[in-house]
Formats: structure tokens, sequence, C-alpha cells
């Protein structure tokens, strides 16, 4: 079929593919930058010129202030992470097997955190969250990056359970097992994948998550993206690069193996 | 819970009634999925719910099954009014159209599944599973995952898991339309030896003609959720109720006229050609009715033109039209005069047949059956 | 024949929608009735009426920002799409091998956070940054550019973060034509540049569309590129925002913007929503 696809010049080297290049580059180069200003010796911003030092890996680790956001983005991620993966899992299994119109509407409510603006949600959590006495707290985020990672969730377990035949659920009653059983032993295992994925998009979701932390937390919940916004905001801490690295590294290696995996699944 | 011959009560040499349906009726909204329906299944038979897509088929063996709730009427399963159980505790085997197994759990575990939900678990499943799989065929595939299986193996792995657990009933909703033709007719042969041997009713649902004629002990036909006609396979053939079950099953000339006479279970009917003489067939008849009579295809014999032949009660002329090579036998129409055609079949090889020859097909006097037209059925 | 979607025996159901109901009833308390309070908000602080929304029509500050914001949201939009549009094209044209590594590219950038780019983007564009160092070692230019701190910094920086943003869909949607139409239509005799206009860019269309608004979405309430790169003399909506509730505690302004940037935004999800499935379209 390839060879049908739209013609490309002779030698296979297409105006298009040098700008797609040029583009991917353009991609790549914060990436490029980051590495080499996390290895500089100096204390301020620069590129390292006559010799390169990992001190600002060896400060993300000793440092109070950032092991401290470290555990705080920890925390508040892995308990955002399991509030948003239960819900979001309960939701899109009972869409998937209710298919009533009324699921289908109520699907773009659960939407709804990813279209709404950021700052739209820092107003609202703001106001909220001062009622409730939940400003600074640990709950008081985890409860907002829930609601962040939950559509995330909702929209990777529906696109899994799209391909689950609706009668193996079926089947498994029909030979005996209770609607908890058929869902513990039959719906939930084929869904597995999603769910991990699921998970892991609304864990990358709350650790990232900076606009309505800055709101609603301040010094008791200090979350990594918080951090670096006010090392950003004095003078600029050459361990944001070496923070940045090790998440970009940590990035391209998830990328990585998860289309290594796609690969090999379809072989 | 095995089926009793020597019945508890009355002593009647009758089998005993496994299933039975109490005007069960299914609406969604104004949409009549299938109307109040009675069904009585004997226990240990093999019957065959058979009619086109949208018949009601599917909606009463997923009521049975517990899938779907009826919007009125009563199921009783040896008396036992089973309506509102939900499928687990049913004890019914069902085999899904495209199988539904488990993709994550292997052949074994696939079948081990029910005696699981049963409690039943390791060493103690372990013969059934073991037997179930033999019987299907698929000792050595134990091991592999539905993904690595033909589509009769998977067909099997279905039946085996369906059976591990000796339902009273086993339901099978049109489990063969995924497989080719060869191996329809295969499962045809092993559904039946299968039904003997675990001696279980089944309850079996398709839309082919010749899957319900080859393997039923009584077929039931539907239409836009209605039963037309509950009767064994040969009895449906020959004995149709109705025009649509005479067209359903096989193929089938339509004689319209009106009756001239009826008595003593024979009708005359005039049509605007010819008359002809038809079975009564049990539809009660008066003389000036609108009439159908379904003629099978086979039944016309054809030959040359010749004195006297005209004066038997059911014969009439016409011309050759399109003649249809079969191999063991030669469709061929006939046009008749007024403009109306007949469909017969006739053995190949005995007689060469020219279009636009004059032909005279003739029939026994009850070979014609008279049925209820569609328009007129209750 | 629907007996799979209606099924109803029992306790099963009600499991079923005890599960479907329960994260509503969380999001209608936790996040529904909040962001519903913004829109009070701006219609009752500090006095009830429309006084916030006057300002839309008076206050010269406030249409200054939005004007920047609708400017730059649609620059933004355009870069976007135009180089994403190639890119997807190109993502057609090459093999698997190259596809996978580009793809791969788009993806990676697609997650690494907003702020980290930002830090990168303020390194490499400021006065003493990599570029500008460049630049003046070359003997190209004899004073540092001022690129970043200003709107050109919020572009670049913009259009980065969104690029991944418009190429993904517009690959999907470029992948799902058919690709026998355009050497159907060379067969019939036209030229390579008339198939691509006559066949290939209409069918294309609807993805450019949906590209467009989910990028446009996301760049009308943008707060963190903007903010760091464009220094506080760029200013969008988002930062405005922020800023009336922070410093000059103007919560009635501040919800009102709000409101007006939520309507504007769930309209164009509503236009997205006749030229595509919103759902496939967030997907990430």
């Amino acid at each position: 079929m390839a060879a049908l696809s739209v013609p490309s010049t002779p030698n296979g080297i297409s105006l298009n593919r040098i700008v797609a290049w040029l583009a991917a580059s353009f991609l790549l180069l914060p990436i490029l930058v980051i590495i080499p200003i996390s290895l500089t010796p100096e204390r301020y911003l620069s590129l390292p010129t006559s010799s390169i030092s990992f001190r600002h890996y060896g400060s993300l680790a000793t440092d109070g202030r950032w092991t401290k956001s470290i555990v705080d983005s920890l925390v508040v991620g892995i308990g955002a992470t399991v509030l948003a993966t239960g819900l979001g899992v309960a939701f899109a299994v009972g869409a998937w097997r209710l298919g009533a119109p009324l699921a289908r509407r109520l699907r773009l409510l659960l939407l709804a955190p990813i279209i709404v603006p950021p700052i739209v949600h820092a107003v609202a959590f703001y106001r909220a969250w001062a009622t409730l006495g939940l400003l600074d707290t640990y709950l008081g985020l985890i409860l907002i990056h829930a609601m962040k990672g939950l559509p995330f969730v909702v929209l990777t377990v529906a696109g899994t359970l799209a391909n689950v035949d609706p009668r193996l659920e079926q089947a498994a009653r029909s030979l005996g097992a209770n609607p908890r059983q058929a869902m513990g032993w039959v719906v939930l295992p084929q869904i597995k994948a999603g769910i991990v994925a699921g998970a892991a998009f609304a864990f990358i979701t709350s650790w990232d998550e900076t606009i309505v932390a800055l709101f609603v937390t301040s010094r008791a919940v200090n979350a990594l993206p918080r951090r670096i916004w006010e090392g950003l905001a004095d003078n600029i801490d050459p361990a944001i690069a070496a923070l940045g690295t090790v998440m970009i590294v940590l990035t391209f290696a998830a990328v990585a193996i998860s289309t290594l995996r796609s690969a090999s699944a379809k072989a | 819970m095995e089926p009793s011959l020597n019945g508890t009560g009355n002593g009647t040499a009758s089998v005993k009634d496994s299933l039975v349906l109490d005007k069960v009726e299914k609406r969604y909204g104004d949409f009549v999925a299938l109307e109040p329906t009675d069904l009585t299944i004997k226990a240990g038979e093999f019957i065959t719910l058979l009619g086109p897509s949208g018949s009601g088929k599917t909606t009463i063996l997923m009521s049975i099954a517990g899938f779907v709730a009826p919007s009125s009427g009563r199921m009783l399963l040896d008396g036992r009014d089973v309506t509102a159980l939900p499928p687990e505790r049913r004890n019914f085997g069902v085999v899904f159209q495209g199988y539904a197994l488990f993709p994550h759990l292997s052949v074994y575990d696939n079948v081990a599944f029910p005696l699981r939900a049963r409690g039943i678990t390791g060493d103690a499943a372990r013969p059934k599973i073991m037997a179930a799989l033999e019987m299907a065929k698929l000792g050595a595939f134990a091991h592999r995952y539905p993904r690595q299986l033909s589509g009769g193996q998977q067909q099997r792995v279905a039946l085996a898991r369906s059976l591990v657990f000796s339902p009273e009933l086993l339901l099978l909703d049109e489990p063969l339309s995924a497989l080719d033709k060869a191996l329809r007719k295969e499962f045809q042969t092993e559904f039946r030896s299968i039904h003997r041997e675990v001696g279980s009713t089944f309850i079996y649902v398709t839309h082919d003609q010749e899957e319900a004629l080859t393997m039923s002990d009584r077929i039931v036909i539907l239409d836009r959720g209605r039963i037309l006609q509950i009767a064994p396979p040969a009895e449906l053939y020959e004995r149709p109720a109705t025009e649509f079950v005479a067209g359903f099953l096989g193929k089938s000339n339509f004689l319209r006229g009106k009756i001239a006479s009826a008595q003593d279970g024979q009708v005359d009917i005039h049509m605007p050609g010819f008359a002809a003489t038809a079975n009564g067939n049990g539809i009660a008849a008066q003389a000036g009715q609108a009439a159908v009579a379904a003629l099978r295809p086979e039944k016309i014999r054809l030959a040359a033109p010749a004195i006297g032949l005209e004066a038997v009660s059911c014969a009439v002329r016409g011309r050759v039209g399109d003649i249809t090579y079969l191999g063991s036998s030669i469709e061929v129409e006939v046009r008749l005069a007024d403009g109306e055609t007949l469909l017969a079949t006739v053995p190949a090889g005995q007689r060469s047949f020219v279009e636009g020859e004059e032909i005279v097909a003739s029939w026994a006097p009850d070979a014609a059956i008279l049925v209820r037209g569609n328009e007129a059925s209750p | 024949m629907s007996a799979a979607a209606a099924t109803s025996t029992g306790g099963s159901e009600r499991l079923y929608w005890l599960m479907l109901l329960a994260p509503c009833v969380f999001l209608a308390l936790f996040y529904l009735v909040p962001v519903l309070n913004v829109l009070v908000l701006s219609f009752t602080v500090p006095k009830p009426g429309l006084a916030n929304y006057a300002e839309l029509a008076q206050n010269g500050a406030v249409q200054r920002v939005l004007w920047t914001t609708l400017r730059i949201g649609a620059i933004t939009t355009v870069l976007a799409l135009g180089i994403g549009y190639v890119v997807a094209y190109a993502l057609l044209q090459c093999g698997p091998r190259e596809r996978q590594i580009l793809l791969g590219i788009v993806v990676a950038s697609f997650w690494i956070s907003a702020l980290i780019r930002a830090f990168a983007w303020v390194a490499l564009l400021q006065s003493k940054g990599l570029v500008n160092s460049i630049l003046l070692s070359t003997g190209l230019i004899e004073s540092p550019l001022s690129l970043v701190r200003n709107e050109l910094g919020v572009i670049i920086g913009m259009t980065h973060y969104m690029l991944p943003y418009a190429i993904l869909p517009l690959y999907t949607s470029l992948r799902g034509i058919d690709d026998r139409l355009v050497p159907a239509a060379r067969a019939l005799g036209a030229t390579p540049s008339q198939a691509f206009r006559w066949v290939f860019l209409p069918l294309s269309l609807p993805g450019l569309i949906g590209a467009g608004v989910i990028v446009m979405i996301f760049s009308l309430g943008f707060y963190i590129t903007p903010a760091i790169l464009g220094g506080g003399r760029t200013i969008m909506v988002a930062e405005f925002i922020s800023v009336q509730i922070s410093e000059t505690l103007r919560w009635g302004l501040a919800a009102m913007l709000a409101t007006v940037l939520l309507g504007a935004v769930l309209l164009l999800v509503m236009w997205l929503s006749r030229f595509m499935d919103v759902e496939q379209a967030l997907r990430k």
C-alpha cells in the first residue's frame, strides 16, 4: 500500500521530509540544551566550558527543599492516581456495560476537566477549597489532581473496553459467575493494559500540574512544579535542568518501551 | 435433576416438560421484539428456533438464558418459576454466537471457569475438565489460548465449556454462523451425537433451514416476533401451516384462487386459468373464500402435451421458460397462459427441455397443501 | 436484537449503575459546584449586577489583554497547523523506521512538562543565551537580539508546546484518507499538485479544522509559557486573571474573565463536535 501512497520524488527525499526533520529538531532543541546545562559546574545558568559536574543532580537528592518537593509530588501523585483510577475504571466499565444514552451524556461531564482552562480551575478551587479548609493540604491537592486525571483514565479504559466483547460478561454469568466474579475474573483482566496506561496518564497529569497548585498550596505542600516555578522566578537554578534531564530521560524511556511493546505485539 | 420417563404424578407415558414459557412477551418501548408467546420444551429434546433476523428467536433464547427480562409472562423450569432468576443461578449452558471465549484464559481454564464459579477447583475439577475436553476432541489443545485456535476448535471449546457442569439445558445461539460449509456439516452431525450422549435438552437458534432440518427433533418457526408453527422437520416440510413457513423452508409454488368446494379434508381451488385439488391441511375453509395452496417444485411432473392429460384434475398447460441445471436435478420454469409461472424440479438426465416448448405440468391431488396466507394469519 | 445492551436481571444492573454514578456524584460535588460558583461570582462580586461585564466595553487594559490573547492564539494556531500538516504528510510518505523515530520524538516532546520546556527556551533565547551567543560569536549580529520576554518568545514557546497537539490528530486524520484516491486522480489526468488540491486537501479539511480547534482551545487558556516567556510584558488572559486574584484582589473581574474564557472554549468545543468525535480528539 505504501507504494501506492502520495507520490514522492524518486530518490525519496522530498521537501516535506526535510521540513518534518526540521520540525523534529525544533521539538528536540530545548531537550538538547537542557542536558548540557544540567552538567555545568557553575551555580548559575550556563553551559559547561572546561569541565562537567553532577553537583546539580546531587543537590536534587540532598537539598532539603528539592527532596521535600519530590516527596510531596510522589505523595500527591500516588494519591491522585489511586483515586482517579478507581473512579475512572468504575465509570468506564459501568458506561460500557449499561450503554445507556445517559451514560454517553455523563461522559461529557467527566471530560470537562481536560477542556476547561486550568486558570478557571485555579479560580474555582481557590474559592471552594478556602471554604472547605482544604487550602495547602495534601488531601486538597490530591482531590484536584484526581479530578484532572479522571478523564484520561476514562478515555483510555473506554478505548480498551471498546474492543471487549460484551458477550464475555454474559458468558461468564451463564457459566455460573455472579456479577462481581464476572467483573473480577473476566472484564477487568481484559482491560488491564488500559488501566495501567490510564493510571500512568493520571500520575503524569498530577506530576506536571502547575497552575492550580500555585493557587491552592503554599508552604505545607510544595510539589515539584511549584518549586520549579519559584526557582524560575528568582535566580534560575541549574538544578531545574538536572531535574528536567531526569524527567526527559524517563519520558523517552517510557515512549521507547511502549513503542517497542506495541511493535512486538503487532509482530 | 435427571429427566425421567416415569412421571411422578398422573402416570402418563408422555415425556416430562422441561421448560415452559407462559405468555412471555418482550417490548422495547413501542417496539415488540416478541409477542406473548407460549412454548413448552420437553426434557431431553433437540428443539430449534428458526426464523429470519428480527423474528424474535434470539429474544426467546436470551430470555431463557436470563439476559433479557421479559416485559410480561412467566418461565417455569420443572414447575418452578425462574423468570426473575439471575443467569448464573439458572444452571443453563450457553454457546454464544462468536463463542465469547475468554481471551486471557487457556482452553483448560476456559473450561474450568464454570467449575471455579461453583467452588470446584484443583484436583476435584480436573477429571471433569479432561472428560469435557476429550468429548470435544480437544485433549491436545488444553494449554493453548483461544487466539491460537481455528474457528472449529474455538467452537469445540465453547461447547466443552458450556457442558462441563452438566447443565439441564444447553442454549446454542447460531453457533455455526462463522464456520465454512464443510465444517458446518461436520458439526451438525457432532451436535446430534453429543446431544444423544449427554441427554440434556438442547435449544438451538439458527436462520439456516438446512441446520434446522438435519438436527432437530422439533422446529419452531418464527417471524416478526411470533411463533408460526411448531412441528418435527418432516411434518413442517410436508404440511406447512402458513405461506411464510412454506416459503421459508425450501422452495414452494403458491396457487392463489377461490375455493370452489371443500369436503373430506380436500378443497377444490379455482385459479384464473385452471383448477386444482389441494389437501385441506386442517384449515377451516368455505366455498367462495380466497385461498392459497403450496406446491413443492419436486412434486410436479412435466410431460409433452397429449390427449387426455388435461382431463386430470391437477394439470396445467404452459411453455418452458428458464431452465437451470443443478447437477442432480433440473429446475424448469413453466409459463402459464395467464402470465403466472410454476417452478418444477425434475431429475436430471431423463428428458431435455427447450425454451418455448409446449408442456403439461401435473401433480398428485394431495400434493398441493392449503396454507394460511400471510395477510390472513391470526 | 439488542440483547447485550438491554440486559436487566436483578442485582447486576445495580452494581453497574453504582459504578457509573459514584464518580459523577464525586465530580458534581467537588468539580461542578466550584466551577459554577465562578460563574456566580462574576455576577455578584463585589456587588450584584453586570458591572464586571461592563469592563469588557470600558476597561482598556482588559481589552488589550483579550486582543493579545486572541492574536497570539491565532498566530500559534496557524503556525502549529502549517508545520503540523507538513510533518503529518511527511509521516505518511516516509518509511516505517523513519516514521517510528519521528513519531517517537513528537510523542516524547508531548509529555515533557511545559515548565521544563519554558525553562529551556529562556536558557536558549535570553540575551546571554545560547542562540545569541552563537550569533554574536559568528559575527552575524553586533548586539544580542531580544528573543524572549516579549511576544516573539511567547509565540516560539507556545508553537513548540502546541505542535504535537496539531501533528498527532492531523496524522490520524490524514492516515484515514484512502491512499488509492490520489493515484486514482493521477490516472484520471490530474497533475500531482492538482491531485493534492482537488482530492487530498479537501478530504483532510475536517482533520485540519479539528486540530486547529484543539490548538486554539489550549492556546487561549495557556498560562505557564506566556507567563515565563512573556516576562510580564506580553500578558495573556490567564496570567491577567491570576494577577487579579493574587495581587489586586479583584475577584469579580477575575471571575468574569474566567467565565468569558470558559464560554469561548465551550463554544469552540461545540463547534468541534460537528467535525469530529471530541473524545477521539482529546485522547492522547
